[in-house]
């Protein structure tokens, strides 16, 4: 198979097309599959044999093929971005004259996710020459994306079986990592409201749907919707495949963040078995109400966090962190009538700058204000009231 | 209509001013050819003046000049003649078959740079426009235009950090000295959309080498944008150097009192402030401050509490009578010298708002006649 002839390999090709056989056929046109490195392919001007051979627009969707696999032999991604581009185009030529029917579904998915990729391996050449703006590729990747996808969202006629329809849910998830690559989170608005607006939502294959609620736990998580990220991110997390560690260990990066806010700490197993342990530090200050060890883990850890885009959610621990020391506090003092000061001894011995009664009563107010402290603050008597019963309710009750 | 263009341009993301739209081409060679073309076509401007000599005699014969830009003692001529040394460009809106990218009608980047220091300079900084709406009125859009004639023309590098800067610098000033004013004068949308244009082109344009103010317009862009993940996530990223700086992090620290919703730090922080930054800021304060009263009428809510009015005002950062309305227009209850909080008589929309104009006092004593261009170009 890998050092099949030219002829061979077009045979093969025109056989698939004819039986409708599409996950053959992906093969074909897959940088997956070993006949990318067979150097009797890798042709620089391979048109005219694939005219001969094959019906336009294959001929070209082929010729394109092969002279991608021949740049990549070059090393020479931007032009292989080009070449894919080609593939991409012809294909979708071809695959909107297949009326009522989704044979070539695999194929669409191959030849997008090579695209994907030589766009992005195209970008880094280019900036290693200092060429070329961040996001130029992957944006236009992402155009020609789009133009598949609108392909695939339109055929609403056709019925459920041989729907094209099949193929958003890929194409979404691909566009997905394009747009988090370029930070430009609000473009998976519409996508997301596409596939939610589906009858077909929960019918496409488990992989994908882990994949597509892991970007959408993500983004909800960046516009602070921690509840639907939970959601999604656990659902990503319990059906990911197990043999899959590395996916499920990404998925952690930011389902523990989301489960501390609401009150739920990761187990030191967990963080180990994933290797995950820059979050230790950070998960035992939040259950120490221990300011100084969370803003220390913080800075330790700030590249590691901030490369994740998760540093500002685990500043949000600071709340659920003032809440425990206060906690502490109110054991320690064993009434329910606490000093304000008793308050601002505890923030100064966690070293926290300039901090005065006003502010301590800001943040009981706020820790009041959400739940997380049942009682009132006497501003006369400088006295924090607490409920006799219950006055820090536990943080899975709250929020 | 704007959902319209929001979703067309959510959907199409094609990017201002870089490479043209990928069109679908039969084949490969003609798409290179086509793609060469592009690069070289980049349209060069050669008008040297701030308006093109066509649209200038255009204006003219159909008495569309403004006053600003007439030549004096022909204002009230039947046709005023066009001052050429006072005459900009007009913002027009592209259109189907407009050709915008001729040269005669384009300007180079050290010309467009002369144009905004003639409008920030000699027209918004000047007392004699008046009034100052109109004065925005015709600057923010001459502003618009240079902006257009960059896109056109690619512009980058020094010249269009320059412009970028004082555009920003302008709009951030005027969000501030018309806040409050009849929608027909000024349109608070309308300025935050053009100021987030600019502003996040500026910092797209900043990561290509050194830049002097840098540090400065971070610092705007965060507390500008106070509470948007994104604003934030962008400076998190930025290099060590520019993050540490004195006033990216005096601008982190508002925002970490923000997220963290301790509204009593970020009013203290905001008053070690510049003016500049308070013009960015304002627009999140009297947000800040309800919300500081939303806070303690849940945390103080006691019927037998009381809490000193004066103590009130000084954490609100403003003066006691603006406190008290403040507080009523919440919907908490004052009685003399003192303040009663309950978390359910607090009223989350206020019925006969408190206009945040009215909040600027303690800053504009000082500031409000302060030269305009001065706050405009800042240390430049």
């Amino acid at each position: 198979m890998a050092h099949i002839t030219l002829n061979q390999y077009l045979q093969q090709v025109l056989e698939a097309i004819d039986n409708r056989d599409g996950p053959f056929c992906a093969e074909m046109l897959s940088f997956k599959h070993p006949h990318v490195a067979n150097p009797r392919l890798q042709l620089s001007s391979p048109e005219e044999k694939c005219q001969q051979l094959l019906e336009p627009p294959y001929d070209e969707m082929v010729a394109a093929h092969l002279r991608c696999t021949f740049t990549v032999s070059n090393h020479d991604f931007v032009e292989a971005y080009k070449c894919q581009t080609v593939v991409v185009q012809s294909f979708l030529r071809a695959f909107q004259a297949h009326k009522e029917e989704n044979w070539a579904l695999p194929i669409m998915f191959a030849v997008t996710l090579d695209l994907r990729i030589f766009a992005n391996n195209a970008e880094q050449q280019l900036q290693g020459k200092g060429k070329g703006n961040v996001g130029d590729m992957l944006e236009k990747a992402a155009d020609q994306l789009m133009s598949c996808f609108r392909v695939c969202a339109n055929d609403n006629r056709t019925g459920i079986d041989d729907s094209k329809r099949w193929g958003m849910l890929f194409l979404i998830n691909q566009l997905f990592k394009i747009y988090f690559k370029i930070n430009k989170l609000h473009l998976c608005k519409p996508l997301i409201r596409a596939i939610e607006s589906s009858s077909m939502k929960d019918e496409y294959s488990t992989a994908q749907r882990v994949t597509y609620r892991y970007y959408v736990g993500r983004k909800a998580m960046f516009d602070s919707d921690f509840k639907p990220a939970e959601e999604c991110l656990s659902f990503s997390f319990t059906h990911c495949h197990r043999s899959c560690q590395r996916n499920k260990r990404l998925i952690l990066i930011y389902l523990l963040p989301v489960k501390m806010l609401l009150g739920h700490m990761p187990s030191h197993q967990l963080l180990k078995k994933y290797d995950l342990m820059q979050f230790a530090d950070v998960t035992k200050a939040v259950r120490e109400g221990n300011l100084l060890l969370l803003n220390e883990a913080l800075v330790k850890h700030e590249t590691f966090f901030i490369r994740c885009g998760i540093f500002l959610i685990l500043e949000k621990l600071k709340i659920i962190t003032y809440r425990n020391l206060f906690k502490k506090v109110y054991h320690l003092l064993r009434t329910h009538q606490l000093p304000l000061d008793a308050f601002l001894v505890s923030l100064r011995m966690m070293k926290v700058e300039d901090v005065d009664i006003d502010e301590v009563q800001c943040i009981l107010a706020n820790l009041i204000y959400m739940g997380h402290i049942k009682g009132y603050i006497s501003h006369q008597h400088q006295k924090l009231v607490v409920s006799k019963q219950n006055p820090f309710p536990p943080l899975s009750s709250v929020s | 209509m704007m959902n319209n263009t929001a979703m067309s341009n959510a959907w199409h993301h094609s990017r201002r001013g870089r490479g043209h739209r990928h069109k679908e081409q039969d084949r490969p060679n003609r798409e290179r050819a086509v793609e060469q073309k592009a690069e070289d076509s980049v349209p060069r401007g050669a008008c040297m003046t701030m308006c093109p000599a066509f649209e200038l005699r255009q204006r003219e014969a159909q008495n569309r000049l403004h006053r600003f830009e007439m030549l004096a003692g022909t204002e009230r001529d039947r046709l005023p003649c066009a001052d050429v040394s006072r005459a900009v460009k007009e913002y027009s809106r592209p259109a189907a078959g407009k050709d915008s990218t001729r040269a005669s009608d384009l300007r180079p980047p050290s010309v467009l740079l002369k144009t905004v220091c003639y409008l920030v300079d000699d027209i918004a900084a000047s007392s004699t426009f008046q009034p100052w709406t109109e004065v925005y009125s015709f600057v923010s859009d001459r502003l618009r235009s240079v902006r257009q004639d960059m896109i056109i023309q690619r512009v980058s590098g020094p010249d269009c950090v320059a412009v970028l800067e004082k555009s920003v610098r302008f709009l951030l000033y005027a969000s501030y000295r018309l806040c409050g004013q009849p929608l027909q004068y000024y349109d608070p949308r309308i300025n935050d959309t053009h100021l987030q244009e600019s502003l996040s082109w500026l910092l797209e344009s900043y990561r290509d080498g050194k830049h002097r103010h840098q540090e400065e317009f971070q610092a705007l862009s965060l507390l500008y944008n106070l509470g948007s993940t994104h604003a934030l996530q962008h400076v998190l990223e930025l290099p060590e150097r520019i993050r540490s700086s004195p006033a990216v992090q005096l601008a982190l620290a508002v925002s970490r009192a923000h997220s963290e919703r301790n509204p009593v730090r970020l009013l203290r922080l905001s008053q070690r402030l510049d003016f500049i930054q308070v013009c960015a800021v304002h627009r999140h304060l009297l947000p800040c401050r309800r919300d500081l009263l939303l806070l303690y009428s849940h945390g103080h809510s006691s019927r037998n509490c009381r809490y000193p009015l004066q103590r009130l005002a000084r954490l609100l950062s403003l003066k006691d009578p603006l406190a008290a309305e403040l507080c009523r227009v919440c919907g908490v209850s004052v009685s003399g010298e003192w303040v009663s909080f309950s978390k359910s008589s607090f009223t989350e929309a206020p019925s006969g708002d408190l206009q945040c104009r009215r909040t600027h006092e303690p800053v504009d004593d000082e500031q409000w006649n302060c030269p305009a261009g001065s706050v405009i170009h800042g240390c430049a």
